[in-house]
């Protein structure tokens, strides 16, 4: 193992300076040896399912082809229960699908795993990406994303969400979203990396914590019905592949419920929990990919399941906070990453890939911050920002503030150390325009959803792209599902899951989805005794 | 720096004895000992509102409320983790409010106890974010509702002081309805909107 240099001697080095050049960096080969994408034995060919002889991280590919967790008997005296839309996942994405739907009057049901707003959406900082400045257009928005992916993407999906960011941003503020202004009372933006123009608006660095406040309360101030704490374990479906509703778990009562929907929008968000490779994670309590899962199991196609986000700044630093973001913002506002050495060593600025993997080689080049019990890291000059713009962190960034306190480290006074943190899930299930999948009657929206980001997300279209996408399938759903009978409800496909994986001699004791990751003990929480248990997960 | 000689802490997390090094959190800590815990876990990062607890220090008669995972395990420190149900929320709807002259009569209609606030201070007692509630629900009765909304800013929606409301007000919905207002009936960006105008009228376009 390379020898870092210790956090009180890279301390020692670090001065404070406002303005520092960029060195040459040699971005060749970069992310083949260092982005943990490309990791040796990270990758295996699913063996079965509609992606089958496809590449898929192996952790996800474990749950992809992982048994179900209940089977017939459980379906026998469970509550059932009926509605128009059925939508599971009560994020960004969920909460844009089911007040759009509502407004046409459709019965909508929001069922969720955690409580409503409890998600990756609540936490999202940096901003929400739309071309309003006067030199940007939707088609330089359109460009950078395609540039950024680095691998093909659906092109007509995101044009789609270029040219209509502006009205998604109208719609937030229709719901009651603030953001920050200048003195006239336009909306402030700020250049997020990998993009040609200032693009990205925000609140604070709270822009999630608003967006998910205001959507909550627009849901529970309306008619639609929330059940929390009922996570999702299996979709239902009729003999002919409609999706026809889902079975629920509810952790208040540890019985399962089924749904009867007309539609189903799965908005069940990311996978940070899984925490591939090891990494740790940004993302919240609930990120465990449970509707990739779910999606797959009923046949719909998946894309990129090999690609994820690795956002460059995660906190290394205290270790209890490990994995907590530090939000793109600081960077886009000027901040510089520093090595022990106190040395630039990359374009800031430049796509998070790319920089994530830049981190990752100067630690494994020996010029890192070693902070003992295998903590390693970078520095992200914090202090040398506040001396360029004095008073930015209290103005701009009151959560890294509150972050300072809790690591008692003053970032405006001595910089704070990071590390590559498992951000997002870039692949997902395809979807079209409208967020219909290949299965009738199951649409797919937000994170869960693929095809925009290719192998490297731009900071901010993600919020962007789950309510763009949130919205179109509230619309859609709500114009062909109300007047349609409901179907039967079976869960036969749970029968050809069980045949292929025998037939293709695969274990039967993993159960998924997850729900939770591993270290909350679901699995031998006495609490939940009349849910199925997967005790021999770790 | 370097955490090898661990100290570990010894505190009564949900009546268990728990030990645990220092720098968890009591969510963190309580898995460390290898406790079960799924409900009232969120984010991790102080803003979903979720895991609300009741603490109690060492050599205290205090016990104040706190958010879970923003809490480090301390010596001798009580710890109970609130798990209750949403409670009820008034139902209204933004576009019902024709326009800006009408917001207080429409304020006093959904939340007709607003007025009753006997600035018990209940409110500001239980905010683990520091948030002047009870000014908040002054400013918002009296129809100053930009001022009222900014100071819920850092708001989480943890329902902490509409529990501790004794005239049932929901000081926090009186919060976001503040902000909510303010932004569908203020928030007019000429940037966006000569956007939204060249879109309309077919001027931008993408080429695939
Ligand atoms: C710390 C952080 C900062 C970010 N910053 C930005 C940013 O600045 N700009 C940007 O564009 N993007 C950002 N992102 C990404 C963005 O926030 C997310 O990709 C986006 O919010 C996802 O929204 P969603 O609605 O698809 O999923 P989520 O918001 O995660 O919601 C998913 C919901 O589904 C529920 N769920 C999960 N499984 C089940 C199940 N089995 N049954 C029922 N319910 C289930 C979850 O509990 C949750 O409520 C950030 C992400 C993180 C983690
Ligand atoms: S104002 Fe009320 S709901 Fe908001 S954070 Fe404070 S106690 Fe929680
Ligand atoms: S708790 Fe209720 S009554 Fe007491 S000050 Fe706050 S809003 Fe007023």
């Amino acid at each position: 193992m390379t020898n870092n240099i210790s956090y009180q001697e890279a301390l020692a080095n670090y001065k404070a300076v406002a303005e520092r050049p960029l060195p040459e960096v040699n971005y060749e080969g970069l992310l083949e040896k260092y982005h943990p994408d490309y990791f040796k034995d990270a990758c295996v060919q699913l063996k079965i399912g509609p992606n089958k002889g496809d590449i898929c991280h192996i952790q996800l590919a474990e749950m992809l082809q992982a048994d179900a967790r209940i089977d017939e008997a459980d379906l026998a005296g469970a509550q059932v229960i009926e509605t128009d839309i059925l939508i599971i996942g009560g994020g960004g994405a969920g909460c844009a699908a089911a007040l759009t739907a509502a407004e046409t009057g459709a019965r909508v049901l929001i069922a969720t795993k955690l409580r409503l707003g409890d998600s990756n959406t609540v936490m999202a900082e940096g901003g929400v990406q739309v071309s309003i400045e006067k030199d940007d257009t939707p088609q330089q928005h359109y460009d950078d994303t395609l540039r950024s992916a680095d691998r093909s993407v659906d092109k007509t999906l995101v044009a789609e969400m270029v040219m209509s960011a502006p009205d998604v941003i109208r719609w937030l503020i229709q719901q009651g979203m603030q953001f920050d202004l200048d003195e006239y009372g336009d909306l402030l933006t700020r250049k997020a990396g990998g993009t040609t123009a200032p693009r990205v608006v925000y609140f604070r660095d709270y822009t999630g914590l608003e967006m998910m406040r205001v959507l909550k309360e627009a849901v529970r101030s309306s008619e639609i019905e929330v059940l929390d704490y009922v996570p999702t374990v299996e979709l239902l479906s009729d003999e002919d592949g409609h999706c026809t509703g889902a079975v629920l778990s509810s952790l208040e009562d540890n019985r399962y419920k089924l749904v009867k929907a007309k539609s189903v929008i799965i908005a069940t968000g990311g996978i940070g929990r899984l925490h591939l490779n090891g990494f740790p994670t940004s993302n919240h309590f609930g990120a465990t990919g449970d509707g990739l899962v779910l999606a797959y199991r009923l046949g719909a196609k998946l894309r990129d399941l090999d690609s994820f986000q690795y956002h460059p700044s995660g906190l290394a630093y205290p270790q209890h906070l490990s994995g907590t973001l530090i939000t793109e913002g600081v960077r886009s506002a000027g901040a510089y990453l520093l090595n022990a050495q106190g040395e630039r060593f990359v374009d800031e600025l430049q796509s998070r890939d790319k920089v994530a993997a830049a981190i990752m080689r100067e630690c494994a080049e020996g010029r890192g911050v070693d902070a003992g019990n295998g903590i390693k890291g970078i520095w992200i000059d914090t202090p040398g920002l506040e001396l360029k713009n004095p008073g930015i962190f209290n103005a701009r960034f009151p959560k890294l503030i509150k972050i300072g306190k809790k690591s008692s480290i003053d970032p405006r006074k001595q910089p704070l150390l990071i590390y590559p943190t498992l951000h997002y899930q870039n692949g997902g299930v395809i979807i079209n325009k409208h967020g219909q999948t290949n299965i009738p009657g199951l649409y797919c929206v937000g994170e869960v959803s693929g095809g925009i980001h290719g192998r490297n997300r731009l900071m901010g279209n993600s919020l962007l792209e789950i309510i763009s996408f949130g919205r179109r399938a509230g619309i859609h759903a709500a114009k062909y599902s109300p007047r349609k009978p409901f179907r039967k409800v079976t869960i036969e496909h749970l029968s050809r899951l069980r045949r292929e994986l025998m037939l293709a001699d695969m274990p039967m004791d993993p159960k998924g989805p997850i729900l939770f990751p591993a270290y909350a003990k679901f699995e031998t929480d006495s609490d939940y005794s009349g849910l199925h248990k997967n005790i021999k997960s770790k | 720096m370097n955490q090898t000689t661990e100290t570990l802490i010894n505190a009564t997390i949900n009546g268990k004895a728990i030990s645990a090094p220092e720098y968890l959190s009591v969510i963190q800590a309580l898995w460390h000992a290898g406790y079960p815990r799924i409900k009232s876990v969120g984010c991790l990062e102080g803003v979903c509102g979720t895991c609300r607890v009741l603490v109690r220090r060492q050599n205290s008669q205090n016990i104040t409320t706190e958010l879970g995972c923003q809490v480090l395990i301390e010596e001798g420190m009580q710890v109970n983790f609130l798990a209750f149900p949403t409670p009820a929320q008034q139902h209204y709807k933004l576009e019902d409010i024709r326009n800006s002259w009408e917001v207080q009569n429409n304020f006093h209609t959904i939340f007709p106890e607003a007025e009753n606030c006997r600035h018990c201070g209940g409110c500001n007692t239980t905010c683990p974010k520091g948030i002047n509630v009870e000014k908040g629900v002054i400013l918002a009765a009296k129809g100053r509702f930009r001022e009222a909304g900014d100071l819920f800013t850092e708001c989480v929606l943890c329902d902490l002081c509409q529990s501790a409301c004794p005239e049932n007000i929901a000081p926090n919905h009186v919060g976001i309805f503040s902000r909510r207002v303010t932004a569908h009936l203020h928030t007019r960006p000429s940037n966006l909107i000569n956007r939204l105008e060249r879109l309309r009228k077919g001027e931008l376009k993408v080429v695939i």
